[in-house]
Order: structure tokens, then sequence, then C-alpha cells
């Protein structure tokens, strides 16, 4: 059964029919943030953004999140871009475009729970790099976001049987990876490799969605999965978890990732993980906030 | 929705803290091992207003001075923790760290108690003030009598340095305040209407046993021993440094080597003790005993 239910998923990734196109405003954004800061040009950032007016409106939303450290209340997207800078800037308005990736059927899941866990997880995986001295804290955003894409795409294409896997993980209290594998035969994290791939998202981004669940399986950006993959564990313990409580104990600093991450990262061995678990307590009310007032679904 | 709106909306509902509130706040923790996440930043700033209008201090600035640099400060920032924790005693104060003992840490221990042929559990909430804690903990292994428990026996230790608050938790009587979070079945199965109060089962009394313990008397705390839990919660943010680092030195030695040491919400041993390991169950942590595998 779950070796069929595999074969369909990979089927129809293959030729891709079921899944959303990237939001028109995305490609180019992305391209365009992945400039050298000295190569930006703020009227431009402000001109790509202003096209849709729905995503001008949410980015506004988002970068008056104290989330997103704002000091003074943005009106405009100019004064978004110049109080927030280009970096956070393109958090906001990747996490806003990203949002509306999800299907308006829902099969009975709550679409939300998961943006929810990626908001989250970005926001903690950018703490957390800047907390440890990480090279790349906008770049762990941008995994931390994108990392879970896989779930993304079984709304899409598989929803009745990730639907059931999303049912048995709340429960057993089981994490929802493992029971995507009993029921499916595949889990987000392999099918976020491809859809990843397919949508030509950089190369850093893809490991992540792939190996974020299995650290040392990474090879090219081994402590940005690592980093990503502590964080998700994270916010699965601490009531951002896709709706899904996982009746375990964990370790952090016994999990693969956290000795990846520590060869790289000597900060991390005197990091405050308890005051880190507190703080991110502190989100938790702002991102429900910002991802149901934000949410918009195709 | 416009922009305009969605801007406006969102500016109302956020106002950057004041920078010496956050310094409160990293003080509070440093000293106390209590943090405020952001979302709680509001409820400690009603707590340092309160102690302000004590003191006629009109600035977040000039209270910080009062905890940091004036002669009075020792005792302004217990004054403060005083107020930080008046009324947070109550059954049931938090549900994430019950449900962790009782779904994910008491399958553990009576795993490892078994290993040492001894169905027999011993709990200490050290610093019960006045009961909730010990009997609620009472009225969740009393629950599990019939399935995990079967065939176990367990006992309560609780023990505070305050008489008066131990003369209350031994009469066990409650009122609506303290008795807020208890669940209908807990209510129904466990305590008996005292006029507007609650008055806790005889049953449930008989597995507590009270005591007066100064946590920093090292000859009595020699004798807290072979203990699988121990709840310590809000107690150890009055210690100084060096005497928090005692008890905690007590607590490892009191624990068998499965141990677990259970802290108030959002209190923290970092900087005081490497000895215990902190593990994350779902929306609580906890310190362990063990030592890691890695």
């Amino acid at each position: 059964m779950s070796q069929q239910v595999r074969d369909t998923i990979l089927r129809k990734l293959d030729t891709f029919q079921e899944m959303p196109t990237l939001p028109v405003s995305l490609v180019p954004l992305l391209r365009y943030m992945e400039k050298p800061m000295e190569q930006m040009e703020l009227q431009q950032i402000v001109d790509l953004v202003s096209k849709d007016k729905a995503l001008a409106a949410q980015c506004l939303h988002m970068a008056n999140s104290p989330l997103f450290g704002r000091r003074q209340a943005a009106q405009t997207i100019r004064d978004a871009v110049v109080a927030l800078g280009f970096q956070r800037m393109r958090d906001v308005v990747v996490s806003c475009s990203v949002l509306s990736l999800s299907p308006s059927d829902n099969h009975g899941v709550d679409p939300t729970v998961f943006w929810e866990h990626s908001l989250g997880c970005a926001l903690v995986c950018r703490q957390f790099a800047s907390g440890i001295g990480f090279e790349d804290p906008g770049k762990a955003y941008l995994c931390g976001l994108l990392h879970d894409i896989g779930i993304i795409a079984h709304l899409w294409i598989a929803p009745r049987e990730f639907c059931s896997a999303v049912e048995h993980a709340r429960k057993d209290g089981s994490p929802l990876h493992e029971m995507e594998l009993n029921s499916m035969g595949i889990h987000h994290a392999e099918t976020g490799k491809l859809v990843s791939a397919r949508w030509k998202f950089s190369d850093d981004v893809i490991e992540v969605a792939a190996c974020h669940h299995d650290p040392s399986s990474a090879s090219a950006h081994r402590s940005l999965v690592a980093l990503v993959s502590l964080s998700d564990m994270l916010c699965r313990m601490s009531g951002l978890g896709h709706g899904i409580t996982e009746s375990r104990q964990i370790d952090l600093l016994e999990e693969p990732g956290f000795a990846l991450l520590s060869q790289e990262c000597p900060n991390l061995k005197n990091f405050d993980w308890a005051k880190f678990t507190f703080q991110l307590e502190g989100y938790m009310e702002e991102v429900h906030r910002l991802v149901s007032l934000l949410y918009r679904p195709q | 929705m416009t922009v305009l709106s969605a801007t406006s909306r969102a500016v109302e509902s956020f106002a950057a803290p004041d920078p010496f509130m956050v310094r409160i706040r990293d003080l509070i923790y440093q000293v106390a091992g209590i943090f405020h996440a952001d979302n709680k930043l509001r409820a400690l700033e009603e707590r340092c207003m309160r102690r302000m209008q004590v003191l006629a201090i009109k600035t977040y600035r000039d209270y910080y001075d009062c905890l940091t640099v004036k002669s009075i400060r020792q005792a302004e920032l217990v004054a403060l923790l005083n107020e930080i924790t008046i009324g947070e005693t109550c059954f049931f104060r938090n549900q994430p760290q019950i449900d962790g003992i009782r779904n994910i840490v008491l399958p553990k221990i009576l795993e490892q108690r078994a290993k040492l042929s001894l169905r027999h559990l011993r709990i200490w909430s050290a610093g019960c003030s006045t009961g909730e804690e010990p009997y609620t903990l009472c009225m969740i292994m009393l629950e599990e009598t019939a399935t995990r428990l079967k065939g176990w026996t367990f006992e309560i230790l609780a023990t505070d340095l305050n008489e008066r608050s131990l003369n209350h938790a031994k009469n066990g009587v409650y009122n609506a305040y303290s008795t807020r979070n208890l669940p209908a079945l807990f209510r129904e199965k466990y305590f008996a209407a005292n006029g507007n109060d609650l008055q806790i089962d005889r049953n449930v009394k008989n597995y507590v046993n009270f005591s007066r313990l100064n946590l920093t008397d090292e000859t009595k705390m020699l004798f807290m021993k072979g203990l699988d839990m121990i709840l310590c919660c809000n107690v150890l943010i009055y210690f100084d440094g060096a005497s928090k680092k005692r008890v905690i030195q007590h607590f490892y030695n009191g624990l068998l080597p499965h141990g677990y040491l259970f802290l108030g919400h959002s209190e923290s041993l970092y900087g005081v003790s490497e000895d215990f390991r902190l593990v994350h169950m779902p929306s609580s942590t906890a310190y362990v005993k063990g030592k890691r595998n890695v």
C-alpha cells in the first residue's frame, strides 16, 4: 500500500501537473535579493514588491511585527526597506510569498499549522544563528522557512494520504516524518528535495529540505542543515509542531545535528538552551497572529 | 485590506519595550535564573510598576538603578521577586510539566526502578508552599495506581521553610483561586466542599509527608536521599549564586541515577550547574541526572 502511494507521489512530482506555480513576484525577488548588498537598489525592491498589492500589504504587516525587529512604524514599502534593511526585507517578502503556496482544499488539515511551524522555525534559525556566531543568519532564516516545503507538496498531490499520516501522528504522539514513511512510503524530506530542485531553489535550500531529519546525510552544507534540524526539533517540542504533540523527551546535545554544528561553531558549547527555549515561547503568539492574518491559499 | 489599514493594525499591536525594562528582565535572569519572554514583558512591567509606586519612582531607568546601584538593591530585588511569584501557587499550575511527568518521565523512572527491584517511588516537592504542588502530584500518581503504578507504592515528601504555609498545607483547605485550574474530574474525586472552599481528601493527605526544611541546612539536606524526582519551583530564585550551587549539588546527590529535577516555568540552571542535562518535553523542560551517551 505504502509503496503504491510512494510511486504515485513520485510520478506526480515527475510531471509536476498538480503542483502550483511559484508566485510571479517570488522568483525575480529571490534572484534579486541574492545579489551582493552593494548591487541592491532600494527603488528596485520597492517596485518589485509594490507590483502585487496584496503582497505589499502583507509585507507591511510583517515588517511591522516585533518579530522582525522594527523600531518605528513603517507606512510604506519604502519605509519598511529602510527600517529593516535589505536582508530582513528579503525575509519578509519571501515569507509572504510562500504563504500563498498552499492549496485551498485542505482535506481536513489546517494548513496554517504548517506555516506557523515554518515561520517559527525560520525565526528560531535566524536567532540561533546569530546567537552562536553562524556566518549567515539570513540564509538560516530562508532555509528554516522552506525546510518543510515537502509538506506543501504532499498537501497538493497526496492530500488524503498525508492527512491520514497527520492524524496518526497526532494520535500516537509520533514525529510526522515517521508516520509519513509508514503510511505513504515517503516522507516530506525526500519530497522536499525533489520539489525544491524542481523550483530551482539554491543548493543549500535543497539540501536542508532533503536532510533536516538526518543531518549526518548532508554533504555540502552540513552545518546549515544541522542548525535547521536542531531549530526544527526545538519548535516541535515547543508547541509549534504542525499541531502534533510528540510525546517524548529529547536532549538536543545528543542529537547528531549538535555534534555537526559544534564542529563549525565553537560558541555552541556555551549556548544557553533554556533561555533560548523561553524566548521561543515569547514568539508563539505573534507567529500565530501573523500567519492567521497573512495566510492566503491558492 | 488596504496597505494603510494593515499597517495601522500592526502598529497598534506592538510597542517596542522600554530598553530599561529589557535590562531589568536580563538582570532578573542573571540573578534569579527566571526569564520573561517578550510576551511576558507586560506582566513584568506591571510588577515593576507596583514596586515603583511603593518607592515613588517614575521611570524604569530609576528603578533599574534601585536594583543595581542603590544601597537597597538586595532588598528591592527580593521585593520584586516576591511580586513576580505572588499568586503563582495553585493546583495544576504547569499543565505541560504535569503531562510530561505523567506520560514521559514516569514510564522512564518505572523502567529504571524495576531494574533495581524496588517497586517504590520517592518524590520531593522542595519549597512546597501551601501544598498545591505535592497534592497535585499525589493525585496524578493515584490516577496511575490502576495502570502504570499497579503493584507499586509511592511517597511524596513536601518541605518548606515557612511553618504557616506548612500548616495550611496540612489542613488541606483551598479557596477558589488556588483551585482555579483544577480539572472537574479531580475536583469530584479528591475534594469535598468546605463552605466556599474545597477540602482535600484524607487519602491524598496520607501519601504526602509535610515537614519544615531549610534548603541551606547542610546536615538535614544529607538525609534527602534515594529520590526519583525533585520539584523545586520558584524557590531557587531567592538564593545567591553560591547557595544555589550548594542546593543543586544536594539535589544531585539526593537523586537516584535516573532522577529528574523540575524547576518552575521559565526557570533555568544555566551557569549554576553542569551536572544535570537539560531535556525538552512537549512545551516544558526538565533536568536529568544521567550522563550523556555522547
